[in-house]
């Protein structure tokens, strides 16, 4: 999309209701484009000024130990997460090479636009063992800049009576944008009056994140998706993919660490 | 918020004694509940805390950062549970409670708010609120209006711009 029209939309954006499509277009677009981010973090600020229109309510006493107690829990299980900016650079190299193996094209990770049709039949014609495989090839070949950059690969088993199959992988990191990338394949054409699909990470400790929505497959009954996530996917270990009643279509861990090779950036 | 980064617990109920009433006051305008504005506000801080080391304070104010965060885990929450009581389209009659000490900054957010919703129409007014204390996509709005999405995007656009403009030059934090 171009800035015309992302400009379009940042107003539904600032205020968060655009769709999570919409919204991941206009998040993309904005890593790059520094005069359409001037004009979101203006409307973001007009947004954020409309949050004190609420009426004032006094919150009962205890809430502030709940949240104190809340965030030392989270800080004190997991190491705090580290400073160093997330410099450009080094997100847009980690797409790159995420979406050029992953076969969705660097211009639907980066424009929005759908990836080109020989690109999808290619996915569709992978089984999920092939594309385990692809995501641990990727991880070798993307240039990770951090070395504390984490990979997470796992494979999509069907839920009983279910069929097709898929893979996933996420990107952990405390100095880029963490990513997921999760691709579906072989869906079974009676499986599709089902759809959209969403797909959600989830962590032991039951909080759930959205990496997106399918809203239709290709003849191979397959699908891949992205998402940038500003939230650290740190302890978010399973993939769970739902049909448009909430039941499991497929699920799986995100069990395999992948060795991540460290090269100076 | 290297405080918060550590988990350093004066520096959390610094970072919640500013922000914590009025990221409850928008959980209790939005979610309908005492309940899930007190649930909404402690995922607000320990998101703030997840993601304290993305916050670059020269790209933009901690109260908007903050704000944005409790707004979106609001609408996300709105859009994932249905049946959650939803809040009245009231807005200006709202009348703010007797302030207590130490609320200099919040009064002038308030007011800052104020200002901006003032610059708007009364049906401006109710789109904003629709979309911002509702959750409701331009598109739900005008399915339920009947009448153009083109119309609700261009009354959206219009409507931001005016309060954008209306506290341009003044912020705050």
């Amino acid at each position: 999309m171009n800035c015309a029209g992302i400009r379009d939309q940042l107003s539904e954006h600032a205020l968060g209701i655009l769709s999570v499509r919409d919204a991941s277009a206009v998040d993309r677009h904005l890593q790059w484009c520094a005069a359409c981010r001037k004009e979101a973090g203006d409307l973001q600020r007009a947004t954020a000024t409309l949050a004190f229109s609420a009426a004032p309510a006094e919150p009962p006493a205890d809430l502030a130990d709940r949240v104190v107690a809340d965030v030392r829990e989270v800080a004190g299980v997991r190491a705090a997460p580290h400073a160093p900016r997330r410099t450009r650079w080094a997100t847009a190299a980690v797409v790159a090479g995420f979406v050029a193996l992953s076969g969705l094209g660097w211009g639907a990770a980066m424009a929005g636009r759908a990836a080109r049709f020989e690109e999808r039949a290619d996915v569709a014609t992978r089984d999920q063992r092939t594309a385990l495989e692809e995501f641990r090839r990727l991880v070798g070949t993307v240039e990770f800049s951090d070395p504390q950059d984490q990979v997470f690969i796992g494979r999509l088993a069907p839920a009983q009576g279910s069929g097709g199959g898929g893979a996933a992988m996420t990107l952990v990191s405390p100095s880029i944008i963490d990513m997921a990338i999760v691709m579906v394949n072989g869906v079974p054409p009676e499986r599709w009056d089902t759809l959209p699909f969403t797909v959600h990470l989830t962590s032991p400790d039951g909080q759930r994140l959205k990496v997106g929505r399918i809203a239709s497959l290709d003849s191979g009954g397959a699908e891949t998706i992205s998402q940038q996530f500003n939230d650290d996917l740190t302890g978010f270990d399973r993939v769970v993919v739902l049909d448009a009643r909430g039941r499991v279509v497929m699920e799986g861990p995100l069990a395999t660490k992948a060795d991540v090779a460290s090269p100076s950036p | 918020m290297e405080g918060l980064l550590a988990g350093n617990d004066d520096a959390i109920r610094a970072l919640y004694g500013r922000f914590g009433r009025p990221v409850y006051s928008l959980g209790l305008r939005l979610l309908g509940t005492r309940e899930a504005a007190e649930e909404l506000t402690q995922d607000v801080f320990v998101m703030a805390w997840r993601k304290a080391a993305r916050f670059d304070p020269s790209r933009g104010r901690l109260s908007t950062w903050l704000m944005t965060i409790a707004h979106n885990l609001a609408v996300d929450r709105l859009r994932r549970e249905t049946g959650v009581t939803r809040p009245t389209l009231v807005l200006v009659d709202e009348v703010p409670d007797a302030p207590g000490v130490d609320e200099e900054s919040l009064l002038i957010e308030r007011d800052a708010a104020m200002r901006a919703l003032e610059a708007l129409t009364d049906t401006e007014r109710r789109l904003i609120a629709r979309a911002y204390f509702r959750g409701l996509t331009a598109r739900e709005i005008a399915e339920a209006d009947g009448i153009p999405l083109g119309t609700v995007k261009t009354r959206l656009r219009a409507a931001m711009i005016k309060v954008r403009k209306a506290n341009a030059g003044k912020e705050l934090m």
